[in-house]
């Protein structure tokens, strides 16, 4: 998977904080479980955290290590969460992922048609983040649109466009307040996306407007 | 322009010397079941660890509970542990997070008293006081003086405080793509720095 896009050091730093929602923070880990680039910036970030620890003045702090030896054996083998697991599966197939992440399979999840050649399903909802699968046919032109906050797309199958540039499979978009696009499925085949959006999108066109609340995207 | 901070084998600074020698007593730990060398590891790291989930809006005995499940899991799970891949500094800190991800969502510690990046940022003020005696908290400070204010302190409040960019961009009331621009800038500086490309 030759990854191409990147969400912005903010995203991974706030990622390898643990500072997102659960919403976010997933789709972070799906597009990390891909991209060395993104696991090295995610290894630095901790290094970095593990130096600026030493640069808070010492609390006091209570005793405790003899109990810790004398209440607790050590233990010599067997893998544990001490490293943080990225990905979503030790698998690319989107059916798989489907399956296992959302228990379901794809064609099952509760779809809603919202345009010609486009399908949505939205996941979740938690502190104003929503999470969304969405599924357009080659060629589907979305319309132009805005943000109300913070978007991240991540490509699970297919491509999409925007403008000159193209979103493959594993790609992250990264959009905001600052970002108006126009996505276009390649004519290749079928495209679908994990996205989590922040706020309302803000349409040009008076259609997409008109169906906005009953969508609620 | 010379390095800030070494992280290399063999680094002669005085910082590096502390660093390897943390790792050390990690690898004691986890080789020998060293016993002192895990009460040396405790009394180096629980008043920083102590001080950065206090940081994040905890209560004292919360993060007193923390510290203390962090430091079992150092001492059960020490085979885990590869110098040849992270420091000890940077497997602990790690440990930390990842206890803290475990213990509260990101939500849970926002709207909580903080004042972690109060606590840091005099450190890097012109004329503060820097202790000489402390090589590595001299050596960060000298680190973070490399970046301009403004940038400094969205790393502070993403590190210390816990603040998504996203919080930061309502805090400070700036543009979410300043704070992005911003923490970019701050991040890739630190990294040619550490990484010794600078």
């Amino acid at each position: 998977m030759s990854i191409v896009h990147h969400p912005s050091e903010a995203w991974l730093l706030d990622y390898a904080l643990g500072n997102l929602n659960e919403a976010f923070e997933a789709v972070l880990r799906a597009h990390v479980g891909v991209c060395a680039e993104c696991r090295a910036t995610i290894e630095f970030a901790e290094r970095l955290g593990g130096e600026l620890l030493h640069a808070l003045p010492a609390a006091q702090a209570p005793g405790g290590a003899r109990e810790i030896c004398d209440e607790h054996e050590q233990r010599h083998n067997g893998a544990a969460a001490v490293s943080r697991a990225h990905g979503l599966g030790a698998t690319d197939d989107i059916e798989q992922f489907v399956q296992v992440y959302l228990n379901s399979s794809l064609d099952a999840l509760p779809w809603r048609q919202i345009g010609r050649g486009l399908r949505l399903c939205r996941l979740s909802e938690q502190d104003g983040a929503r999470m969304w699968m969405l599924r357009g046919q080659p060629g589907t032109v979305l319309p132009v649109h805005g943000h109300g906050g913070s978007e991240l797309t991540l490509v699970l199958k297919g491509a999409y466009f925007c403008g000159s540039e193209i979103f493959r499979a594993g790609d992250i978009e990264d959009a905001d307040e600052s970002t108006e696009h126009r996505p276009v499925i390649t004519r290749d085949g079928e495209c679908v996306c994990l996205a989590v959006t922040e706020g309302r999108l803000r349409f040009r066109e008076l259609a997409p407007r008109l169906v906005q609340p009953f969508v609620g995207i | 322009m010379p390095n800030i901070i070494n992280l290399g084998d063999g680094a002669p600074d005085q910082a590096a010397a502390e660093r390897a020698a943390e790792t050390r007593l990690l690898e004691r730990v986890r080789d020998d079941g060293d016993r002192a060398a895990f009460e040396r590891l405790f009394a180096l790291f629980t008043p920083r660890l102590t001080a950065w989930i206090t940081a994040q809006g905890c209560e004292a005995s919360t993060a007193e509970s923390v510290v203390q499940d962090v430091m079992v899991t150092a001492w059960t799970r020490a085979h885990l542990f590869d110098g040849s891949k992270a420091s000890a500094r940077t497997w602990m800190y790690t440990l930390a997070r990842n206890r803290m991800i475990d213990h509260f969502r990101a939500g849970e510690r926002r709207n909580r008293a903080h004042d972690g990046y109060a606590t840091l940022e005099p450190l890097t003020r012109e004329g503060s006081e820097v202790p000489e005696r402390d090589a590595n908290r001299a050596q960060v400070a000298a680190l973070l003086e490399e970046l301009p204010a403004e940038q400094r302190r969205i790393l502070l409040l993403v590190y210390v405080e816990g603040r998504s960019h996203r919080e930061i961009a309502e805090m400070l009331s700036l543009p979410i793509g300043t704070v992005k621009s911003r923490t970019r800038l701050a991040f890739n500086r630190l990294r040619k720095l550490m990484e010794g490309d600078a």
